[in-house]
């Protein structure tokens, strides 16, 4: 049981607060749970990410390129931390009646 | 990490992964250090890319320029190759002159070797980019044969 580990959401939630490129990324989930993803784990998530069209690339700074958060990469983000939301507090209910 | 070292972890991925996102991975890579866990995720990542490759967004269309696939092998070698072989007739027509010899000498080889050499390379190019990028396959065959017909058009002129 390490940090917690769900790299397409870990960059959703990272993007959550504004476009970033790969290396801002990384450190911004590092800051935001502990995990450090490495740069093929990131870029694996960001591949599908755009795939599944939840974010988008912006026009490149240098070599490096931001990307931000879709309408519908937001839609899904919301979903998914409310689904934790409710499990953290029925894990947590459940813990408290021990 | 040394930019040669990220060139190299990021070759490891598919051709298609790396026209999308691999000048942005190599900066990435660059900026980083170096360590085995960097090694196993970068190498399991792209293996599992190779396995599971990404589709869709981008990937589906990668934009090849003409600069681009000028840029491979199989393109500039025949080019450089009809090159070497034209500097060497000019070179010889500059020493010796442009009087036809009895026997071939070593330039005479060279020239042959040159030209019959690329003939597989030009194949090679042809049936692999030419399904890829038909423009701009086109494009760097016709450079391919401007520089055969210069590497060519002494040898007919001076009848060596």
């Amino acid at each position: 049981m390490g940090h917690y580990s769900d790299p397409p959401l870990l960059v959703l939630a990272s993007l959550a607060s504004g476009p970033k490129h790969g290396h801002a990324m990384i450190e911004d989930i590092a800051r935001l749970c502990g995990t450090r993803l490495g740069p093929g784990t990131l870029y694996g998530a960001i591949a599908r990410l755009e795939q599944q069209g939840w974010i988008e690339p912006l026009p490149p700074e240098d070599r490096r390129r931001p990307y931000r958060m879709t309408a519908e990469g937001l839609r899904i983000l919301r979903a998914k931390l409310t689904t934790l939301q409710h499990f953290t507090k029925a894990g947590l209910e459940r813990l408290e009646s021990l | 990490m040394s930019p040669a070292l990220a060139r190299l972890l990021t070759r490891l991925y598919p051709l298609s992964w790396r026209e999308r996102y691999g000048d942005e991975f190599e900066a990435l890579l660059e900026v980083g250090s170096f360590g085995p866990g960097t090694a196993l995720d970068v190498v399991s990542s792209a293996m599992f890319e190779r396995m599971f490759p990404t589709r869709g967004g981008n990937m589906d269309q990668p934009a090849y320029s003409f600069g681009a696939v000028l840029k491979r092998p199989s393109a500039f070698i025949p080019v450089a190759m009809s090159l070497t072989a034209l500097a060497l007739v000019m070179g010889h027509i500059a020493i010796y002159g442009a009087a036809r010899e009895a026997d071939e000498g070593a330039t005479a080889h060279l020239w042959q070797i040159l030209m019959a050499g690329q003939l597989p390379v030009l194949a090679f190019f042809a049936i692999t980019w030419l399904r890829r990028a038909p423009r701009q396959a086109l494009g760097v065959l016709a450079v391919q044969a401007g520089a055969v017909m210069a590497a060519m058009a002494p040898v007919f002129y001076f009848n060596l």
